[in-house]
């Protein structure tokens, strides 16, 4: 009887959560339909916090950023939702403008577009997980191979594949590692160290893509992808990605 | 009738011609006593060439005692000044009747002037000239160099430029001729224009007088107009030549102006001019009039409280309009926005005006024209019109919101924002349908793409997670089974190979009862002594066969009977014999039973 009672609990709890939650996202797109965008951010962001690997929770995030005129903080939340949901055309097309209002390209100038696409088919997780069934499928071989000695170009074949999909997993890692930001704050001065005595050499508005290099007390060293200048600039004017 | 016409057009200039010539007759006082000198000036305007003097009438109350004749042309009009300084002779009211003067063929009368002569200055109430017309072109007394006057004051309500250069010539009214500057402002502001003023003053003829403008340094200068006119000094009256210039400061501190100069060339006499007009031999020299320098100390602009819409426009009284030359247009068609700001001084240095992006609206390049007309009391009004295109995309109402622009005001030294009256535009939808261009109307396949956005919120529940993702976060597990998968794939092998050495002699009984050949039954004892006794009998000769067996701790007996068996094999396998079934049986026969000897004994 108290296991019933303790069931019908849980399920009243999940229905109440689950009916909240969907009023609340109701709310928030009515808000961005009003012009409301802070108070539609406000709420995805509470929403982001129930659900952190939503890739379209950040990319309504990164809507609300836009209108409100951040594209920096847009282009992150986009990225994040690219890095989780690299085939949604939504948040290409709209990572893309992002990008693009601060100078930089998602796809990198003398890269076919398909190319790129093809190589950002999966995500990462997914690559691993590809990665992974490539490495059952060749073990299972090679275990029927060194019982059996049967299916020796089958052997061949799934070393080959397999060595293919480690080599887009391991160019890939390569990419998750770096540590991506943009300039978020409207423009952010470039300095030679971390610190405001030293001479500002450039400024970069936002939407530019960096990757951090180092990190000292509040200063990041950085390198502009786009411009391969290196320096170091305030944390309070890059969002990670 | 052509011949008609002409005369009547030659007859019509002619006409034209003599009205151009007028004739005033004036005194420097209507009220004068006994012991004052009263003169009497005749200009002759627009006469050229030889004239007469002008035949003056029956004075019985003075007595004249001098005359001269000035004579000057400037901008391509000559005026002739006939001046007589008279002394009276009674007191009492006088009158100067018509003065006649005949120039060809046609005379020209003045009006008779009125004059009281009291008989001391006490009587005296007025002393005022008996006209003041701005026409006039040059009176006063004989040698006003000769005259000793206390030095005047300007009106105090006068602009100070003009105060300024009355107060200059007051100081120098001793002089003939002199030459006098000065600015609007010496204390200006960053890009406030300031009016410089270059007057050559003078009351006697002169000619050939070249002017060299000042230099300036640190200061941007250019030209803004001329004037002329007349100021009464020591009751002389004085022309004067003005050429005047705006000056703007693009940096705060000293900028200098040099002095301007004027060589002029004189008679050395009075009456020299009259010489030279009646033919006498007139003795020139030159003469160099030079102004003072000037000092302007530029004061910087604050940088507190400056606008984002301030362009560098320093000034007063600026006004700024915005129109758009139509205000309903189809989808794709230009309507030009023209923003003009007008205001004292130079505008041109100033920036150009920067436009906000409208929703809905293309708006292309700012062309920005400007330049300079007169104003009031001497000034320079400035003006500059910023012209750009737009071109809404899509039909509806779009509003083109305030401009605003700022301005420094020096007077009270803030800044202030003018800004212009939002503009409606009624877009309606496109009817063009042709492919030219039409600043991106419909085209011809019916598509149109207006600009880019983002695309809309996403209202869907995020996809639930692949199967490649789920299987990638179980990692561990992975991991785990793959390594259980390599650990049984490497146990079935060894286990493999013990089940193959504890099957031999099986696999080799049931091979040798269904061998009929001698290849057959070799076959089985190579693969026994393989499986069993590792000994790869390939390509190993007998003897190393033998050893082999010895180790497995064969017996010499059974090894004997093995290598009897063996090169019966061996004597089989190169000189095969007929195939004989029954022989072949027994040969199998005969090997296994080798076999089970061999199977025991290696236990």
């Amino acid at each position: 009887m108290m296991r019933r009672i303790l069931i019908s609990a849980v399920w009243v709890l999940c229905l109440a959560i689950s009916g909240w939650s969907q009023t609340e996202a109701q709310q928030a797109e009515e808000m961005y339909r009003q012009g409301k965008f802070s108070a539609a951010l406000g709420l995805y962001e509470n929403e982001l916090k129930k659900a952190p690997n939503n890739p379209y929770l950040y990319y309504n995030i990164g809507n609300c950023y836009f209108k409100m005129g951040s594209k920096g903080l847009a282009a992150a939340n986009y990225y994040r939702a690219f890095k989780l949901a690299p085939r949604d055309g939504d948040i290409r097309h709209n990572l893309t403008l992002a990008l693009a209002s601060g100078g930089e390209r998602l796809v990198p100038a003398g890269v076919p577009a398909v190319l790129h696409q093809a190589f950002f088919y999966l995500s990462y997780p997914e690559l691993k997980g590809l990665v992974f069934v490539f490495l059952w499928l060749f073990c299972t071989v090679a275990s029927i191979w060194l019982i059996k000695r049967k299916l020796g170009r089958m052997l061949v074949a799934s070393a080959v594949i397999l060595l293919l999909s480690g080599g887009w997993f391991l160019l890939r890692r390569s990419l998750e590692q770096q540590h991506l930001a943009v300039i978020a704050s409207p423009v952010a001065e470039i300095r030679s160290g971390p610190g405001t005595n030293f001479p500002a050499s450039a400024s970069a508005a936002q939407g530019h893509l960096v990757t951090i290099q180092d990190d000292k007390d509040e200063w990041y060293e950085v390198i502009v992808q786009s411009q391969g200048i290196k320096g170091w600039i305030e944390k309070s004017a890059v969002e990670q990605i | 009738m052509k011949k008609a016409i002409l005369s009547v057009v030659l007859l019509s200039m002619a006409v034209w011609a003599a009205a151009q010539v007028s004739v005033t007759a004036r005194v420097n006082k209507t009220s004068l006593t006994l012991d004052d000198e009263l003169t009497l000036s005749v200009e002759v305007n627009g006469a050229s060439g030889n004239m007469l003097m002008p035949e003056l009438p029956s004075l019985p109350a003075f007595n004249v005692y001098s005359r001269e004749v000035q004579q000057s042309s400037i901008n391509g009009k000559t005026s002739t000044l006939f001046r007589y300084v008279m002394l009276p002779r009674f007191v009492g009211k006088a009158t100067i009747g018509a003065i006649r003067f005949t120039h060809n063929g046609k005379t020209y009368k003045t009006d008779p002037i009125s004059v009281t002569i009291y008989r001391n200055a006490q009587s005296v109430p007025n002393t005022r000239p008996a006209s003041s017309s701005a026409k006039v072109s040059s009176d006063g007394n004989y040698d006003s160099a000769a005259v000793k006057r206390p030095v005047e004051k300007a009106d105090p309500n006068l602009p100070p430029l003009e105060r300024n250069l009355a107060n200059q010539a007051y100081a120098r009214g001793d002089e003939n001729y002199f030459l006098v500057a000065a600015v609007s402002d010496q204390t200006p502001y960053v890009n406030q224009s300031v009016t410089l003023a270059v007057r050559f003053y003078y009351n006697r003829s002169f000619y050939d007088a070249p002017y060299q403008k000042p230099s300036v340094s640190d200061i941007f200068m250019e030209d803004a107009g001329s004037a002329q006119g007349t100021q009464s000094i020591g009751g002389v009256l004085y022309r004067y030549e003005e050429q005047r210039y705006l000056l703007t400061a693009a940096a705060p501190g000293k900028a200098t102006i040099g002095p301007a100069t004027v060589r002029y060339m004189t008679g050395s006499s009075p009456f020299s001019a009259l010489d030279r007009l009646f033919g006498g031999s007139a003795v020139s020299a030159e003469e160099t009039a030079k102004s003072d320098p000037i000092t302007l100390q530029v004061r910087a602009l604050p940088a507190a409280g400056k606008p984002k819409s301030f362009y560098g426009a320093v000034g007063e009284k600026y006004t700024i309009s915005a129109e758009a030359d139509r205000t309903q247009v189809e989808a794709g068609e230009a309507v030009t926005l023209s923003i003009t700001v007008k205001g004292p001084g130079n505008l041109k240095p100033t920036g150009d005006l920067q436009l906000a992006p409208i929703d809905g609206l293309k708006i292309y390049n700012t062309q920005a024209t400007s330049g300079s007309v007169p104003g009031n009391n001497g000034q320079i009004r400035g003006y500059k019109v910023f012209k750009t295109v737009l071109v809404p995309a899509a039909s509806g109402i779009y509003t083109i919101p305030s401009v605003k622009w700022s301005y420094f005001n020096p007077k009270s030294a803030t800044y202030q924002t003018l800004q212009t009256d939002p503009i409606t535009l009624t877009v309606s939808p496109s009817t063009k349908t042709d492919t030219g261009f039409n600043f991106g109307a419909a085209a011809g396949n019916g598509f149109q793409s207006f600009s880019q956005d983002i695309a809309y919120l996403k209202t869907d529940a995020a996809p639930e997670p692949s199967f490649l993702t789920r299987l990638s976060a179980w990692q561990t597990l992975n991991w785990v089974m793959l390594a259980v998968l390599a650990l049984s794939v490497l146990f079935a092998s060894v286990g493999r190979k013990s089940l193959a050495q504890k099957r031999a002699y099986a696999t080799a009984k049931n091979r040798l009862k269904k061998a009929v050949s001698d290849e057959a039954i070799a076959e089985a004892v190579s693969g026994y002594l393989q499986h069993k006794l590792k000994i790869s009998t390939g390509s190993m000769p007998l003897k190393s066969i033998l050893q082999a067996l010895h180790k497995q701790g064969i017996t010499p007996a059974t090894a004997e009977a093995f290598s009897l068996l063996w090169q019966r094999l061996d004597a089989a396998r190169f000189a095969p014999a007929s195939a004989d079934t029954q022989d072949a049986q027994h040969l199998a026969n005969q090997a296994l039973d080798i076999l089970k000897l061999l199977e025991e004994e290696s236990k």
